[in-house]
């Protein structure tokens, strides 16, 4: 102690002093106690943090965008592409309630944007983000403007950054398959951070964008600078030794992907099925299993999906009965109809159950189990290649009955069906198969299942890639390729990165001979009187085979009948027409879905021809020209 | 009335010899070291948190201040703080005097009105009267003990003491005239006879505490919520709670060393150099720095209480733990505010922070403790 006792005449000797003394010199200690146990608690148990916070408070980064690589087509022309844009941003550390008012005053922000400003930056702060966050994409010159001269007034919380968009040059054409970008939502963030996204860009939604991300994306630049209690940016040698690490990451631009994709054959099957409510097309190269076009209707603009959309927009394609959102050539499967038949006519000549020359008859009609089945027409007594052609049922009904369900389940995987094509986009569905076992798990398995599974109703699901890679296997001979829509990825500079070569799935079992005489039966469906696509879908330019199918639409699959637009009927039948051309030397294989279009021969037919038309009168002349 | 001093004393006085070298023997070395050693940190301190600043000037003042300080203590420590006995009284009417013309004097549009402008230089009343207190309460105790004084004229006595902490809560100046209750609770503590008016006195203050609310500005009652909850509003009346916690808790268990204050330098704390310096000391040496400070304080402060009690008369012990209590609760609070245990309110760090009136204050404060030690008991 340093209060001595000593003797003397001063106040040391009041006992009753030293006793209250004692007490006040406890409390002293106690509070000193105090002092250091929060100074210990601050500095030595949570000092890492605070050192850490303190270092985010003064040292702030902001990331240099790096240009998205470009989606295009197989001769060059952008599909995706980037423009200048202005985006605004807020510093969410700044951004208090004031400036929030100002901005909502001076843009005079819509409520629906007022509500993702709000959602945006809260989102933000959870995330303790000190970065800036956009808060309002691409906007115009005026707001931009608007913004800039305001902000000393906004307190440096608003910053307007120009930067590159991402645009669609070609709108709605190839839609589902380049698809679109948005912002990732707050719980996708966490993990996008940490593969060094920024929070304010926006992802691969959908389509190519979306399964190329990794290429598209390249690699973001930052640069980090010390900014002062106030948000602004220090300059200096002094401040720049403030800032451990790189002050400068250079940006690395996004590489291009180049699609199998031929822009002005995708523009001419979009053409071809404008004047119907729903259709999908799918054209391949037989040889090689790429992709020349893509087509589902209706869709949407990409351009308006990649941060233009409004809530409005939003409910009207979602309302919308034939889907827009739905990739009709992947996502949705259909009952395919008579395109079906080459399964159980092929399973029957290999089984040898049914010759070429052996005549079935056929009276109009098909009693089995009870159930009387009826066909189109009364065909009499026809043989393989005109019962093709004629597409008879009964013919194939009796072919089906001596093949059996299991068979032909076995023969359609075998060209692919049943199982996803690995053509990599959009979450593609599998179809279905039917088998005995199916039936069997249902209740039972009778004779009307098996004819029904014989004629592509019942049953039967399949996508319009799946049956478009089947009849390219057809047409090449049995050779099942797996579809590609990627041809190859690029660096900015032109160095290759990746690439996608054809990809041979297997040789189906079916034999030879089947397979020929199903190209002749379907040679004939176009190129002979009485064939189903003979009256509108020949072409004097190219020789087509292939073959018609109208699906049967079971019960109601649509609820929404009274919002649908004129022509849209959801109880009619879908109209098929599957085939390739030329018909002798295939070089591409087409698949057309007019959706409750109504017969597959009046109207599927004729969009193929005028795509197959387009492709040999103008594509691959243009081609040839190119590679001359 | 006769000061007690000891006939040995004057006897030693008359004795004469060299007044200078018997001065020198019995000054309070150990008092003026550790105010030397506080003195440094503030400067050192002071000019790490300005340099890097348009307020580097604020140094150069800091510098002229202390030179005026210095002489100061040295003049009050020289002067026989028993001839202050009759002055006591005077001192409290000057300071009430000068509280009373800053108030009229002053800009009311500012809001709160402390300063009085005196040939250019700003000077702070309320800084002052707080020795004018000490005297007079140290003369209310003498007198008491002396038994010179009735309850009832000691009474009045602590009524008149009020006053000033009144007048300097209405300026409004909340930290300063919580600081002169303390100051006046902690000596009557130890030195009145009774202890229990002090402790109705205490009741109907904490009786009164709802009506001192209802009187606070919209600005106090900010701070004290933002101190129950900083994180409630970061960018408003929290921020400088965290922000300084920020600053304190980053210099971890050294330091960032010295000159290497970031938080401080870039201006997270407006005006750290008057209320926060600690913030800037805790950042650049850490928690050892930190609690070497503190203990450099606590020994200060023993070394008063212990001049208190070698002090020849109850006035001397009064004055003495008038001014270690001056100096204990200015730092408890200053540092309790920096670190997030107390309210924002503007307490200085005794020789840390930067500012005439407060530093002076503090001079003046240890000059009255070693004229005490200069005549204390020999042993």
């Amino acid at each position: 102690m340093l209060i001595r006792s000593a003797p003397g005449s001063g106040e040391s000797r009041s006992p009753e002093l030293h006793r209250r003394l004692g007490w006040l010199l406890g409390l002293m200690v106690v509070i000193f106690a105090v002092l250091v146990a929060r100074l210990w608690q601050l500095q030595v148990v949570r000092g890492n943090e605070y050192f850490e916070a303190a270092r985010s408070n003064v040292v702030d980064e902001r990331f240099l965008p790096s240009v998205r690589g470009k989606i295009l087509d197989r001769n060059r022309v952008p599909l995706a592409d980037n423009r200048p844009a202005f985006n605004i941003y807020v510093v969410p550390r700044l951004f208090d309630a004031a400036a929030r008012e100002r901005l909502v005053d001076l843009l005079a922000l819509t409520g629906e944007e007022i509500a993702r400003l709000d959602q945006r930056v809260a989102s933000a702060r959870k995330r303790r983000s000190g970065r800036a966050v956009m808060v309002l994409e691409d906007q115009g010159r005026d707001r931009a403007g608007l913004v800039a001269q305001a902000r000393p007034q906004l307190g440096g919380a608003v910053e307007v950054h120009d930067e590159p968009y991402r645009t669609y040059p070609h709108g709605q054409i190839a839609a589902h398959l380049v698809g679109f970008m948005n912002q990732p939502s707050s719980a996708e963030m966490a993990e996008l951070e940490k593969q060094g996204y920024d929070a304010s860009e926006f992802i691969g939604r959908y389509g190519v964008e979306r399964a190329w991300e990794k290429y598209l994306h390249g690699v973001k630049g930052i640069e980090r600078y010390i900014i002062n209690a106030r948000g602004e940016r220090m300059e200096g040698a002094e401040a720049e030794g403030l800032i451990e690490g790189e002050r400068f990451e250079p940006p690395i631009a996004g590489h291009d992907v180049i699609l199998t994709l031929d822009l002005e054959l995708q523009q001419r099957a979009e053409q071809a099925v404008s004047g119907v409510a729903a259709a999908a097309i799918a054209v391949v190269e037989v040889e090689t299993g790429r992709m020349l076009a893509l087509v589902s209707t209706p869709s949407f603009d990409p351009n308006v999906m990649t941060g233009h959309l409004t809530r409005a927009e939003h409910a009207r394609l979602q309302g919308d009965p034939r889907h827009p959102y739905v990739d009709k050539t992947l996502q949705q499967h259909y009952p395919p109809g008579s395109t079906w038949k080459f399964v159980v006519g092929g399973a029957a000549l290999d089984d040898r159950l049914v010759s070429t020359h052996e005549h079935l008859s056929c009276s109009g009609q098909h009693r089995a189990g009870g159930r009387v089945f009826q066909c189109m027409h009364t065909h009499g007594s026809i043989d393989f290649a005109t019962a093709v052609q004629r597409s008879c049922n009964v013919y194939f009904w009796k072919l089906a009955e001596r093949v059996g369900i299991d068979r032909m389940a076995d023969t359609a995987r075998d060209f692919g069906f049943g199982a996803p094509t690995g053509l990599g986009l959009n979450g593609e569905v599998s179809g279905r198969v039917p088998t005995r076992e199916l039936y069997r798990k249902r209740g039972a398995h009778t004779v009307g299942h098996t004819l029904n599974a014989a004629t592509g109703q019942g049953d039967v699901e399949l996508t319009v890639v799946q049956l478009v890679m089947a009849y390219a296997a057809l047409a090449n001979g049995g050779r099942l390729y797996v579809p590609k829509v990627v041809e190859r990825v690029e660096s900015a500079r032109g160095q290759l990165i990746a690439e996608e070569s054809p990809e041979l799935r297997r040789q189906v079992s079916m034999s030879p001979a089947a397979i020929d005489a199903l190209r002749d039966g379907m040679w004939r469906v176009v190129n002979v009187p009485g064939g189903t696509a003979h009256e509108l879908g020949r072409s004097q330019l190219v020789e087509i085979a292939g073959k018609t199918g109208t699906a049967q639409v079971r019960g109601r699959r649509h609820k929404e009948d009274a919002a649908a637009p004129g022509d849209w009927d959801p109880h009619r039948d879908h109209a098929w027409f599957a085939g390739w051309a030329p018909a002798r030397h295939p070089e591409i294989a087409i698949v057309v879905l007019i959706e409750h279009g109504g017969g597959g021969g009046k109207m599927a037919a004729p969009v193929a021809r005028e795509v197959i038309e387009a492709y040999f009168a103008r594509v691959k002349p243009a081609r040839d020209r190119r590679t001359m | 009335m006769k000061l007690g001093s000891s006939a040995a004393e004057l006897a030693h006085a008359s004795i004469g010899g060299s007044r200078w070298r018997r001065f020198l023997r019995r000054f309070d070395w150990p008092l003026f070291a550790a105010m030397a050693v506080l003195v440094a940190v503030g400067l050192a301190n002071l000019y790490s948190a300005t340099i890097r600043t348009p307020h580097s000037t604020k140094f150069d003042n800091q510098i002229i201040w202390t030179c005026i300080g210095v002489t100061l203590f040295f003049l009050f420590a020289a002067l026989d703080y028993r001839t202050l006995h009759r002055l006591a009284w005077v001192a409290l009417g000057a300071a009430i005097a000068a509280i009373v013309v800053v108030r009229l004097l002053s800009d009311p549009i500012k809001g709160s009105q402390r300063w009085l402008e005196l040939g250019g230089v700003n000077f702070q009343p309320s800084e002052v009267a707080k020795v004018a207190v000490i005297l007079a309460l140290a003369r209310l105790m003498h007198d008491r003990a002396r038994e010179e004084l009735g309850g009832v004229q000691l009474a009045v006595g602590m009524v008149g003491l009020g006053l000033p902490v009144l007048l300097i809560a209405i300026q409004p100046d909340l930290g300063t005239s919580i600081l002169l209750a303390l100051i006046i609770a902690s000596v009557s503590a130890l030195l009145v006879v009774s202890l229990w008016p002090l402790v109705g006195a205490m009741a109907a203050g904490l009786a009164l505490l709802p009506l001192l609310w209802e009187g606070m500005q919209d600005y106090q009652k900010a701070r004290v919520l933002a101190f129950l909850d900083p994180t409630a509003d970061p960018t408003g009346a929290g921020w400088h709670t965290q922000q300084s916690i920020f600053a304190v808790g980053s210099g971890r268990m050294t330091g960032k060393g010295f000159l290497n204050a970031t938080q401080n330098q870039l201006n997270f704390l407006p005006e750290h150099w008057t209320d926060f310096p600690f913030s800037v000391w805790a950042e650049e040496w850490g928690f050892v720095g930190s609690a070497l400070l503190l203990a450099a304080f606590a020994f200060l402060a023993l070394w008063v209480i212990n001049a208190a009690l070698r002090a020849p008369d109850r006035f001397g012990t009064a004055i003495c733990i008038g001014v270690g209590a001056m100096l204990f609760w200015h730092v408890v609070v200053n540092v309790a505010m920096v670190i997030g245990l107390a309210p924002v309110v503007g307490v200085t760090l005794p020789f840390i922070s930067y500012g005439g009136s407060s530093t002076v204050t503090f001079f003046i404060a240890l000059g009255l403790v070693a004229s005490v030690s200069l005549r204390r008991q020999k042993f």
